[in-house]
This record gives C-alpha cells, structure tokens and sequence, in this order.
C-alpha cells in the first residue's frame, strides 16, 4: 500500500507538463465555444475612469495614448475600444495617439473602427495624431507645445486645419487622459513627465502584469483610476452595457484560473506527501 | 475559396495570423522547425516594421521635408549629433560618438532626475506618511475597512509594510531579536507582494491565450475558409513527420557508424 502511494505521488510530481498544457487549453476554449455568462464584479478603480469620463461634459477633450503593441493586443485592446465608444458617445474632442511605433497600425485601427461605428468625422470630432519618437521626451513637448510636436496628424493632414484641435494648445487643455500601457512607455511616464508637470486629470489602462505596480500610484492620487488587463476591460464593457471581447473571455479566464489554482493545490499535496515518505 | 465579401487582405492576413500562431503554439509539443520559423519572422518583421515607420516618421516627415520644403535647416544639427553616433562603427573617428553621448545624458539626467524626485519620492512619501487617526467635529475616529485603501488601518499597514521591507534590506545591523521579527514582518509583505504580482502574471498569459483561442474560432469560419481546421491538420502533419524523421535520423547514424 505505502509502495504503490509512493509510486502515484512520485508519478503525479513527475506528470508531463503537455497534460497541463492540454488542460488549460480545453479550460480555455470550452467557455469560448460555450459562454456561461459568469457575473462581472466592477473594481473601485475601474468604476473611477468611467465615472470621472461621465462627469465630462459634452466637447471636453479626451486624448488616449494608446502605448501599446500587438503583443499586449488580447488584454489591452478592447480597453481602447471601450473608452473610445464611452468618449464618442459622450461626444467628447477625442484626440488619439501612440508612443509605440509597433503600435501605430493597430491603434489608428481602434479609432478608425469606433469612429465608423458611431459615425464621427475625422478632424471635425476625432484626431488621430499617429506616432512620434521620443517617448518621455514627447510627453514633455507636448506639455509645451502640442502643434510643435505634433505638426500634421498620421494622415499629414496640418493639426491647424483640424477644428477638433482648435484651442488644443498643449496638455493643460486637455480635460482627461487615458494611457493604455503594455510597458514602457506607458502610465508611470504621463504621470512622471506629464500630469506631475502640467497639472491635468490622467487615468491609466494596463496588462494585467502591470497591474500591481501602478496601484501605489491609483493610492497615491497620482492616477485618478485603473482599467488592469481583459478583466478591467470587461468591466469597463460591463459599466457601457455593451459586451465586447473582453466579456467573451471572461468565462475562459475564470476557468482557467480554477484549473490552475486546483492544480497548484494538487502539486502541493503530492509536495507535501512525497517529503513525508522521504523522511520515514 | 472563399467569398462572402471579405477584401483579399483580410483572407490572407487570416491565413497567416492561423498559421503563424498555430506554429508558434506547437513549441508546447517541443522545439521544432515550424515554431523557429513563426519566431524568426516575429523577429524580422517586427524589427522591419520599426526600421521603416522610423525612417519615415523621422527621416521623412520630421526631417527631409521640414528641411527641404519648409527651409528648417537648424534640424542639421539633431541629425548630425545622431549620425555622430554610428562614428562608433569607425575607431579612428568613435570619439565623435562620445559628443553625442554627452548630449544624451546631459539632457536625460536634466530632465528625468527632478521628475523622479518629485513623482517617485516625495508624491510616494507623502502617501505612507498618512495620519493614522482621523480627527472629526465629534473627535478622534479610526476606521477599520479593509477595502478602502485611504482608511486608517489601511494606512497603518502600509506604514508597517514599507518600514518593515526597508528594515529587511537594512543589512549594516543583524537582524536578531526584535530586528529579527521586523526582518520577517518585511519578508511576509514581499512574499504578499509576489504573489499578487505573480497572480496577476498568470491573469495576464491567460488573457493572451484566450486573444489567440479567440481569433482562430473566427478564422476556424467558412467565411475564411476554414484556415483554423486546415492548418491545423497540415501543422500537425508536419509535426509528425518531423518527429518521424527525427527517430529515424540518429538510427541511421548508428547503422552507418556500424
């Protein structure tokens, strides 16, 4: 009886790892194919950029940075999506761009997919600034100039002749910015060089993975409030009432999460197990 | 093929976006020439992609047509300091580079050194240096609610968390006695700390699988025509022969050897 315990316990610890990849597969696209429509909780910070993008009123200007590139575009994607279709639908000046040359292409996507959807006219309603080098050194520039840095829009179209920029000088008139951030850079950088220096209201958007480091900054008011990756996006759908990508994986990801705490419960156990039987 | 209406790009970038991600996915089975060729196509059209929006969101737009059109030749003087970079290339003349360098940190330490100061350290420290108590009109309240990040014990946490932390990587004093229980007061909220990160890490992968799941049950569409089934069978069909083949190879060798 003890042999063939040890025999199981030595067999689970030394288990092919394909087996659990194959199980966090099928607890991934089971929920896809099968939705169950598990209830979406809304964080505090989450329901903090929806708020304050509610109190705005109509022609306030938003600008998002959207730092991010298809790598991070499962989690912070529908993000932008999301607070592009609360600020067109509030009818706020939506001012877009991205410090992420990689991300150029996906985030004049994003503008350009929403804008068609609620029928918003380039320049007259939305600007897409495109993409400058530089990184902190443009959040600083535009913190001084915002025409001198960005002299034409990503269609080379003179930011002058856009009316939704007209009495856009710098980021002191902007009302409230989003950056949605996969790295650097990202939040930390709009706080550091932007909100910290030209006093305007900043929200950030991030990965999952960077979650937990910008909450000291959402403690410290440095940020007014955090979308953190698919979860915080679905939230987010959740608050607009229109279900999004996010809502669709959120299934998936409490699966998938199940299975992983379970099977960190069951390596611990066979762990515990087999050192008992090491010691007798 | 397909029909339905979809532009000829989008069937294509369909195909690929399956494939490459069904290539990149096989590497869960084991290193293999389908996952080498999704990874070094990332590489290259990743690295490709950068060098060509760079060279005409900066070369072009910011600065050939400025020059040449709008007559802003003081722009010489930033492409020159960037050229004298790549001196470095050329050890007779990398001294050059040494000048631009300069520029670079000049102006970043300049400018990054009171930002940090001020967001990082002085915005941070005020944040745990919190009143512990709260005096109101009816006087001295504290509040006991867990999910509040600004209430009192909330914030006598955060104080202990952050002094006890500082203490632990204090290493000029033994840490024995009261010192010791402080240490491992600090080593409690770092492992806190990681856990809350890591968890956050498995959240994060998890939504990229669910992203990659998601496109390929679009794609898996007759619409596409069926991209998802048929490159799926075809890469597990190479799989198998490349696993045959693999078996086969060092057999071979022997027999020869022999």
């Amino acid at each position: 009886m003890n042999l063939s315990n040890h025999s199981i316990v030595t067999r689970m610890l030394a288990i092919d790892r394909r087996f659990i990849f194959m199980l966090i597969a099928l607890a991934t696209l089971i929920p896809l194919l099968n939705p169950i429509n598990l209830p979406i909780m809304i964080s505090p910070e989450v329901r903090a950029v929806y708020d304050h993008m509610e109190s705005l009123p109509e022609g306030s200007v938003f600008l998002l940075s959207m730092d991010f590139d298809p790598a991070s575009k499962p989690e912070v994607y529908p993000q932008a999506i999301a607070l592009l279709r609360h600020a067109f639908k509030k009818n706020l000046k939506v001012i877009g761009l991205t410090l992420l040359v990689t991300g150029t292409g996906m985030a004049e996507e994003a503008m350009a997919t929403v804008a068609e959807e609620l029928e918003k006219i380039n320049g007259t309603d939305y600007a897409f600034l495109g993409w400058r080098p530089g990184a902190s050194a443009v959040i600083l520039s535009m913190g001084q100039d915002l025409v001198g840095t960005f002299p034409q829009d990503h269609y080379g179209i003179p930011i002058d002749e856009l009316s939704v920029m007209h009495n856009v000088k710098t980021l002191r008139d902007v009302d409230y910015a989003v950056s949605l951030a996969a790295g650097f850079p990202g939040v930390d950088e709009w706080y550091i060089y932007g909100k910290d220096k030209y006093r305007f209201e900043l929200g950030g958007g991030s990965t999952a993975v960077m979650a937990p480091g910008l909450y000291p900054r959402l403690r410290a008011g440095q940020i007014n409030g955090l979308i953190g990756g698919l979860r915080g996006a679905a939230e987010y759908e959740k608050l607009l009432d229109q279900s999004g990508k996010a809502t669709a994986g959120m299934d998936s990801q409490s699966a998938t999460h199940f299975v992983i705490i379970v099977l960190v419960i069951i390596c611990n156990v066979f762990y515990v197990i087999s050192r008992r039987q090491k010691r007798t | 093929m397909p029909t339905d209406g979809i532009p000829i790009d989008v069937l294509i970038g369909a195909w690929v976006a399956t494939g490459l991600t069904l290539f990149i996915y096989t590497f869960l089975y084991r290193d293999n020439p389908l996952f080498k060729l999704g990874e070094h196509l990332y590489v290259g059209i990743s690295v490709g992609y950068s060098i060509v929006i760079t060279i005409y969101a900066v070369g072009v737009k910011l600065l050939w047509v400025p020059m040449t059109e709008e007559g802003q030749w003081q722009l010489l003087i930033p492409s020159l300091l960037g050229l004298m970079i790549s001196a470095r290339f050329f050890p007779r003349i990398a001294w050059l580079s040494r000048i631009s360098f300069a520029f670079v940190v000049g102006f970043g330490s300049g400018t990054i050194i009171p930002r940090l100061i001020s967001s990082n350290v002085l915005s941070q420290l005020e944040d745990t240096i919190r009143p512990l108590a709260t005096m109101t009109a009816s006087g001295l309240t504290y509040t006991i609610n867990f999910l509040d990040p600004k209430s009192d014990i909330n914030n006598l946490i955060t104080l202990i968390g952050v002094l006890s932390v500082l203490f632990y990587f204090f290493f000029s004093v033994e840490h024995r006695g009261a010192g010791q229980a402080v240490a491992r007061t600090g080593i409690v909220f770092l492992m806190i700390a990681f856990g809350a990160a890591f968890g956050y890490t498995v959240m994060s992968r998890m939504s990229l699988l669910i992203g990659r799941f998601d496109d390929l049950i679009i794609f898996s569409g007759a619409e596409y025509g069926r991209p998802t089934f048929v490159l799926l069978v075809l890469t597990i069909g190479v799989l198998v022969y490349w696993a045959y083949r693999e078996k086969q190879t060092p057999q071979t060798t022997a027999e020869e050897k022999s």
